[in-house]
C-alpha cells in the first residue's frame, strides 16, 4: 500500500525524519510510538504531501503522491483541527465531504445513524458551528468524516487524545473492526500504549526522526515499550522543543 | 511594565514568521508617510498664502479660524479608514500579576503614536506662529496650540473608539461614517448650516477668551478616558462573547448544487463569508460602494472625460474582488490543510472563487444599473468595467494569492484581533487601481475614447473567454508553491 524509500526532513539544520526504508502492505494496521519531537506528525504530513521532503519519495499504490492526487480517493486522515472547516456545523461538513465522494445527503446521513454511539448526542443536531466544540468532539467530527470516507487507507494523529474513555474504548473497536472486517490499511500514531498496542498488529516506534523498532504485536509488545519510555525519562537531559505540535 | 510590553511587541515584530516582508511594506510606508509629512509642512508654511487665494478679500484669520474644525472632520473620517489598532496580543498576559490597569493604560497610551496626530501640528503651527502670534500674543497663540493638541487627542481617541467598537459589530462603522458623511453633506450640499461658521464661533472666541483652550483639553481627557475605561472593561470580552452562543443551523444553496464539487466549495466560501466578522465587514463594505457613484457623477466637472466612471465603475462592480480577494486562500488558511488532503481538485478550488466572484460581481453590476439616470455611457462603462473585473482583475488577485501565506485566524473573534486592517492592505492593491487607467490613457489621449472602452471589454472578454487556460496556469503555478502557501498557513 505505501512504500517509503529515503525519506528525509530537516528543519533548522535537524534532521526530523529519516526513514530509508518503509514498507506497509494492505491491510495492515500499524502504530506509531515516539516522544515529542520523534518526528510522527512530520511523517504523516509528509505521508499526505502536505510538506515537502528533502529527499526521498512516498510511493502509495504505486504512484508516488507528490504531484498525484489519485491517493485522495482512497486515503481518508484526520491529524489535527486544521482539517476541519470550523464555521460549518457538523452536518453542513459531513455533507461536503460525503459530496466529495459522490455521496447523497441521504447516504451520509444513513451513515452518520451508525455512530449515534460515538457521538454520544454531543455531535449532531445541536445547533453550533465545529469552531464551538470542545477539543474531544471536534476530533470526534474528523474521525466520523474520515469513515464516511470509506477509505482503504486510514490515517489518525493522536485519535485518543482529548476524547472521554468511553469514546476511547469505542474508538478502538470501530478501529479493529474496520481493519479485521473490512481489510482498511490503518495508521495511527498515539502516545496511549496499551491502547495502540491494543488496536495495532504491528508497531513502529520512531525516536529522533528514525524509526528504531518495527516489532509485530504480541502479549510482550506493551512491556517492552513501556521498558523503552521509562528508560528514555532518565536519559533525557535536554529539553526537546517539538517543531510541529509547538506551534 | 510599559518597558517590558514594548520589548515584547518589539520581539513579536523582529520574530514574526514574515519579518522580511513586514520590514519592506513598513519601509514603503515609511516613504509614503515622510512623503505626506513633506506635503503637510509645505502647506503648513504656506497656509496664509493659500487662505489668502482660496478667500479672496476676507481676513485670513477668520479663514483661518474656519477651516480648522473642516479639517478634523476629515480628519476623523480618514482616521477610520486608515489608523490601525495598537496591537498587543493581551491574552497571555491576563492571567499573569499584571495589573489590568497598565494594560489597558498601554493600550489605550500607546495609540497616540500614529502620522495623524502630527500632521495638524505641522500644518497649523507654522501659521500661528507665523499670523496669530505676531497679531495677538503668544498667550492666544498657545491658547490656539492648545486647542489643536486638544482636538488631535479627541480625535484620536474618538477614531479609535469607533473601530474598537465597530470590532464587535460592522454595522456601527457604516453608521458613524453615514453620520460623518451627512454632516458633510449638511453643509455643503444642503446648505443646513456651515461648519466654517461653528469652527470660527470657537476659536475666534479664542483669541479674545483664550481660557476657552479648556474645552478642548477636557473633550480630550474624556474621550481618552472613555477609551481606557472601554478597554478596561472589555480585556475579557473573548470568553464572554464565546459564552452566549446561539443556536446555529444548517443551510444549503441549492442553486449551486448543479456546479458540482465546484458549487459546494462556492457554498462553503459564501459561508464562510457569512458566519466570520472578518470577512463580513468585507461584504459590508462592498455594500456601501455601492454609492460611490453618488459621490462622482452629480459633477458635470468631473463628466467631460470617462475616467471617474471607469475607476468608480471599477470599483463598484468590483469591490468585492479587490477587498475579498486580497486576502486570498488566507480565509481558508485555518483548513487549508484539510482541502489539501481530501479528495478536491485545486482545478475545481479555483473555479468556485470564480464562481464566487462572478456571482457577487454580478449583483453588483445589477445593483448599480440605476445609474442608467445619469446617461447610457455611464451604464456601458460599468459593464465594460464589470467584464474588466471578471476578467482581469479576478486572475490578478488569484495569482497574487498564489504569492500569499499569511494567515488569518477566522475563529478568533473579531474583537481584539486587530491583524492587518489598515494603510497596508491599500498598497497591495495598487496594481488594480492602475492597470485598467494604463489601458484607457493612451487612446483617451488620442481622442479614440470609445475604442479605449472596447479594448478594456475585449481584454476582460477575451479573458473570460480563456479562463480554463488561466486556471490551469494559476493550478500549475500553485503546486510549486503549494508548500510554501501551507506552511504559512499552518504557523499560527
Amino acid at each position: 500500500m505505501i512504500t517509503i524509500s529515503n525519506l528525509k526532513k530537516i528543519y533548522n539544520n535537524v534532521l526530523v525524519v529519516n526513514v530509508p526504508q518503509l514498507e506497509i502492505a494492505k491491510g495492515e494496521s500499524v502504530g506509531l510510538v515516539g516522544n515529542n519531537g520523534a518526528g510522527k506528525t512530520t511523517l504523516f504530513r509528509m505521508i499526505l504531501d502536505l510538506i515537502r521532503p528533502e529527499s526521498g519519495e512516498v510511493i502509495s499504490n504505486g504512484e508516488a503522491v507528490a504531484g498525484h492526487e489519485n491517493w485522495k480517493n482512497y486515503t481518508a486522515s484526520y491529524l489535527d483541527e486544521g482539517f476541519l472547516i470550523d464555521y460549518l456545523t457538523p452536518e453542513e461538513y459531513f455533507y461536503f465531504i460525503g459530496g466529495l465522494h459522490q455521496q447523497t445527503q441521504a447516504h451520509v446521513d444513513d451513515f452518520l445513524s451508525t455512530l449515534t454511539d460515538f457521538f454520544n448526542g454531543e455531535i449532531l443536531k445541536k445547533g453550533k458551528y465545529i469552531r464551538d466544540l470542545s477539543k474531544g468532539n471536534q476530533s470526534k467530527v474528523g474521525i466520523a468524516s474520515c469513515l464516511l470516507q470509506k477509505p482503504e487507507l486510514l490515517m489518525l494523529d493522536e485519535p485518543f487524545a482529548n476524547i472521554d474513555p468511553s469514546t476511547q474504548i469505542r474508538l478502538k473497536n470501530m478501529l479493529k473492526s474496520i481493519n479485521k472486517q473490512h481489510g482498511v490499511t490503518t495508521l495511527i500514531s498515539s502516545h496511549d500504549l496499551s491502547h495502540i498496542t491494543d488496536v495495532c498488529d504491528r508497531i513502529l516506534l520512531m525516536e529522533k526522526g528514525r524509526i528504531i523498532k518495527d516489532i509485530a504485536t504480541n502479549s510482550s509488545t506493551l512491556a517492552e515499550l513501556e521498558d523503552y519510555f521509562a528508560v528514555g525519562q532518565s536519559v533525557i537531559s535536554s529539553l526537546q522543543i517539538d517543531e510541529e505540535e509547538n506551534h | 511594565m510599559i518597558k517590558t510590553f514594548l520589548q515584547h511587541e518589539l520581539k513579536a515584530f523582529w520574530r514574526a514568521r514574515n519579518t522580511g516582508k513586514n520590514v519592506a511594506v513598513k519601509i514603503i510606508m515609511g516613504v509614503f508617510i515622510l512623503y505626506l509629512l513633506l506635503c503637510a509642512l509645505s502647506a503648513g508654511f504656506f497656509l496664509d498664502k493659500i487662505l489668502e487665494h482660496a478667500f479672496p478679500g476676507q481676513n485670513i484669520v477668520i479663514a483661518f479660524c474656519g477651516i480648522i474644525l473642516i479639517y478634523f472632520i476629515f480628519d476623523l473620517i480618514s482616521r477610520m479608514q486608515l489608523q490601525e489598532l495598537p496591537t498587543l496580543k493581551v491574552q497571555p498576559y491576563l492571567q499573569l500579576p499584571v495589573k489590568r490597569n497598565a494594560l489597558a493604560g498601554y493600550l489605550a497610551a500607546t495609540s497616540i503614536i500614529s502620522t495623524f496626530n502630527i500632521i495638524p501640528f505641522i500644518l497649523f503651527v507654522p501659521f500661528i506662529i507665523k499670523v496669530i502670534a505676531v497679531g495677538s500674543g503668544a498667550g492666544v497663540a498657545w491658547a490656539f496650540v492648545g486647542s489643536v493638541f486638544g482636538i488631535t487627542i479627541f480625535n484620536n481617541y474618538l477614531a479609535l473608539y469607533i473601530k474598537r467598537k465597530a470590532n464587535l459589530n460592522g454595522w456601527i462603522f457604516l453608521i458613524a461614517t453615514g453620520i460623518l458623511v451627512l454632516i458633510c453633506l449638511g453643509d455643503f450640499l444642503w446648505h443646513i448650516y456651515s461648519i466654517k461658521d461653528i469652527s470660527y464661533l470657537f476659536f475666534g472666541h479664542l483669541i479674545s477668551l483664550p481660557a476657552l483652550v479648556l474645552l478642548p483639553f477636557l473633550l480630550a481627557v474624556g474621550m481618552f478616558y472613555l477609551n481606557f475605561l472601554y478597554l478596561k472593561d472589555n480585556l475579557y470580552l473573548e470568553e464572554l462573547n464565546s459564552k452566549k452562543a446561539s443556536h446555529k443551523s444548517s443551510t444549503e444553496y441549492p442553486f449551486l448544487n448543479r456546479f458540482g464539487t465546484t458549487g459546494d466549495l462556492a457554498a462553503n466560501e459564501i459561508k464562510l463569508i457569512l458566519r466570520n466578522k472578518r470577512p463580513n465587514s468585507a461584504i459590508k463594505m462592498s455594500v456601501l460602494f455601492l454609492f460611490y457613484g453618488l459621490i462622482f457623477y452629480n459633477k458635470p466637472a468631473m463628466m467631460h472625460t470617462d475616467y471617474p466612471v471607469v475607476f468608480v465603475g471599477m470599483f463598484m462592480t468590483g469591490i468585492f474582488i479587490i477587498n475579498y480577494g486580497q486576502f486570498m486562500f488566507s480565509w481558508q488558511a485555518a483548513h487549508f490543510d484539510g482541502l489539501l488532503v481530501n479528495k478536491i481538485k485545486f482545478n475545481d478550488f479555483l473555479k468556485a472563487k470564480y464562481l464566487l466572484f462572478t456571482l457577487v460581481s454580478t449583483l453588483a453590476f445589477i445593483l448599480t444599473i440605476p445609474y442608467v439616470y445619469f446617461g447610457w455611457r455611464v451604464l456601458i462603462i460599468h459593464f465594460v468595467m464589470y467584464l474588466w473585473n471578471l476578467g482581469v482583475n479576478t486572475t490578478i488577485i488569484l495569482y497574487f494569492a498564489n504569492r500569499n501565506s499569511r494567515r488569518i485566524d477566522l475563529s478568533k473573534g473579531a474583537a481584539f484581533n486587530w491583524e492587518g486592517v489598515g494603510g497596508t492592505q491599500w498598497l497591495i492593491s495598487l496594481p488594480l487601481f492602475i492597470t485598467p487607467i494604463l489601458v484607457y490613457l493612451p487612446f483617451s489621449l488620442l481622442h479614440y475614447r470609445d475604442l479605449g472602452l472596447a479594448v478594456l471589454g475585449a481584454a476582460g472578454l477575451v479573458m473570460i473567454l480563456i479562463r480554463s487556460t488561466l486556471i490551469n496556469k494559476l493550478e500549475a503555478d500553485f503546486y510549486k508553491r503549494k508548500y510554501t502557501i501551507a506552511e504559512g498557513f499552518r504557523n499560527k
